[in-house]
């Protein structure tokens, strides 16, 4: 063991604290967590500040002395509570907290990478924090701050050699059947174009331009609002809708900006886009500055989801993510995006889907999937939310402000047609093929979103229901799977006691690896 | 096709009996939401000893509504402890909730990918603990199982972490208490 680690006998394991100098770590760690989540509720009270408090500075000094010492104490607190042990039963177990005591534990089997980062503060000092990163929640990955790199390195080879040898001995009982021949896709840059059509790309692009808004907007009113104003007075003659003209073409520029950003950023992300697929591998080669090469195991393809929206159905086109198991929640599902995670296959038109998706399921055949509907209950709940009751909130302001209360029936007629289209999107499809089961849940409103995936590699299952739900004996269901979920509102009981029944027994049953 | 008969007997997870929480959950919950409600009407009353125009405007309102909101929650409370339920089974753990939008989770002990238990301060006076368990993919916790006795806990812990999938009968036996 390493000398920065003061090995701490108990009685059933030998339970460790880090090295004093991760109280830097706890520190830099904390000082994060207030930056990014307490700041924002702190608001209020910082308002209350400037507006009410009279000699601000010294008591900006009180305040701020008295939260750098609850930090120092705190984490003091947490690093003499941060205890861990790696368990003979190949597990580590982690004690920590301050006020709530916390016991985590994380098997070995479930660690899917053991990252070592060396941040600027433990250089001198030759430590490293040891990343163990599972397959949980987006918070839950296990951090031993200041250890030795030696220490880290080892735990990551004990950790793969488990690994391995659990691996080994899954290939052992299983018959390889791996696929000898080559199927091969390539995608024109038009079509790549297309993408940028249909994507939000240049949505992303904007996004990093958000903090400078107001100057951005400062400079378009007094640089070209201005000048596009003066030009259409002056040339064409336009006194009285001048402005208004200038605005019009001022938001046609930038949308027109937008959509070629957009069309530019697809070109650079997929140029010359060549997908392989050979010995259940995908390997996907694209890109303008840098070509990247992506390679996925189907093994590790946690379910298909096929997209459609408004745009792509204009271009009957449609975008294919092969999605693997992601940390957890929105915000990780876009990060396993950016690192690259999802294979993502873009601009395919149904054929290619259909045979993109064969090469993962042999069955799968677009035009013969005989979806189940949602139950009519559902189209009546959601006009009586989702249309009525804005509608009659709209007629009443309506009212109340003497505007024209047809309003009120056009916000009715279109949520109407939403809230229907949205009912008729709503299907899932079960498929039986060699033995294994699968399903295809739909959604959708103007476009189209289809997820595919093996019942195995679901993680949990719930049913939801009301009491009016109960009467009607009806329940919604909810499939937790490691790359997002599949949610179908509205069947019969039976049926969705079924599928959660079916789909554990599955789970329960299928010894293969999930992951 | 995939054929929805009833062709094998499924374990149905309708037909589980759920045990109920521990006798003091509802304690907990109670205080818990004191812990609330009580620095709640602190600053009401001083915001209404220091400003005489805003008392009199809500005192009235204030002095019905609050009273009526923590009878309201505590009611809420109690017939929310007594609707939700746990069931350890074989290969998975059933946990049911809700009162207006009731669930039952199914977790498959192979998909717990890791663990954990809380002991809050009241918590810790009642020895009572809670349970979070964690699969892949999901925002939070999948189960996450308040007023538990700490040995429960324990011995929920110990059940997951004694389980192999290739086993027909579990490896631990869940103690009751």
């Amino acid at each position: 063991m390493s000398n920065s680690i003061i090995e701490e006998q108990t009685s059933s394991n030998d339970w460790q604290k880090v090295s004093s100098w991760a109280l830097l770590y706890f520190v830099v760690h904390f000082s994060v967590r207030f930056v990014k989540d307490g700041l924002l509720n702190l608001l209020p009270m910082f308002v209350v500040f400037v507006t009410q408090v009279e000699n601000k500075l010294f008591w900006a000094q009180v305040a701020g002395g008295i939260a750098l010492i609850s930090l120092l104490v705190y984490s003091f607190l947490y690093y003499l509570n941060f205890k861990f042990c790696i368990s003979s039963d190949n597990e580590i177990l982690l004690n920590k907290g301050v006020f709530k005591k916390e016991r985590l534990t994380l098997k070995f089997g479930r660690v899917q990478n053991v990252n070592i980062a060396e941040p600027f503060y433990f250089t001198p000092v030759n430590l490293v924090n040891c990343i163990f990163d599972a397959a949980g929640s987006v918070s839950q990955e296990v951090v031993l701050p200041g250890v030795t790199k030696d220490y880290a390195q080892q735990m990551r080879k004990q950790i793969f050699a488990f690994k391995a040898q659990q691996q080994e001995e899954i290939q052992s009982t299983e018959q390889s059947e791996a696929e000898t021949t080559e199927n091969r896709l390539s995608i024109s840059n038009k079509e790549i174009a297309k993408f940028g059509l249909m994507s939000n790309m240049a949505i992303l692009a904007i996004a990093a331009f958000a903090p400078f808004i107001n100057l951005i907007v400062d400079f378009l009113e007094k640089q070209i609002i201005a000048k596009v104003e003066g030009f259409y007075e002056q040339e064409l003659g336009m006194l009285a809708s001048a402005a208004t003209f200038a605005m019009i073409t001022l938001i046609v520029l930038l949308v027109l900006a937008a959509v070629m950003l957009s069309v530019i950023m697809s070109l650079i992300r997929f140029y010359n886009f060549e997908l392989y697929f050979k010995g259940q591998k995908f390997k996907r080669i694209a890109g303008l500055l840098e070509r990247h090469q992506l390679s996925m195991s189907m093994d590790k393809v946690q379910s298909i989801v096929i997209k459609q929206n408004l745009m792509g159905r204009l271009l009957k086109r449609f975008t294919v993510e092969c999605l693997q198991a992601s940390s957890g929640g929105l915000v990780a599902g876009v990060a396993a995006k950016q690192n690259k995670q999802t294979l993502v296959l873009p601009v395919l038109n149904s054929e290619q889907v259909d045979s993109v998706c064969q090469w993962i399921y042999p069955w799968f055949n677009s035009k013969k999937l005989a979806f189940k509907r949602a139950e009519r209950a559902l189209l009546y709940k959601n006009l009586g939310f989702y249309a009525l009751l804005p509608s009659a909130l709209v007629l009443g302001f309506c009212f109340i402000a003497d505007i024209n209360t047809l309003i009120g029936l056009g916000v009715l007629v279109v949520f109407s047609g939403l809230v229907t289209l949205s009912y008729q999107r709503y299907g899932y499809y079960m498929h039986e093929d060699n033995g294994r089961f699968y399903m295809v849940v739909r959604k959708g409103m103007i476009g189209v979103h289809y997820r595919v995936f093996e019942l195995y590699k679901a993680q949990s299952a719930r049913s939801i229901s009301t009491y009016l739900m109960r009467k009607s004996g009806l329940k919604s269901l909810y499939i937790q799977l490691a790359s997002g979920f599949a949610f179908m509102p509205y069947i019969k009981q039976q049926d969705a006691d079924f599928i959660i029944d079916f789909t554990i027994k599955q789970i329960e049953s299928d010894t293969r690896s999930w992951m | 096709m995939f054929n929805n008969q009833q062709i094998m007997d499924l374990p149905a997870h309708s037909a589980i009996s759920f045990k109920s929480l521990s006798d003091k959950a509802l304690l907990h919950t109670q205080l818990n939401w004191l812990t609330f409600y009580i620095p709640l009407i602190g600053v009401l009353i001083a915001v209404c000893y220091f400003n005489e125009a805003f008392a009199e405007s809500a005192q009235t309102y204030l002095l019905i509504g609050m009273p009526v909101l923590v009878a309201v929650s505590m009611l809420y409370n109690m017939v929310s402890i007594r609707l939700q339920g746990f069931a350890v089974r074989n290969h998975d753990i059933a946990f049911k909730k809700g009162v207006i939008w009731q669930q039952v989770t199914v977790l498959p002990l192979a998909r717990v990918q890791h663990m954990e238990i809380h002991q809050g301060p009241i918590e810790r006076k009642l020895s009572l603990a809670s349970i979070k368990l964690f699969s892949a993919g999901g925002v939070s916790a999948d189960l996450q199982i308040s007023g538990l006795t700490h040995d429960d806990c324990k011995n929920m812990r110990q059940f997951v972490q004694n389980y192999r999938q290739d086993d027909t009968a579990p490896q631990a036996v869940l103690v009751d208490e």
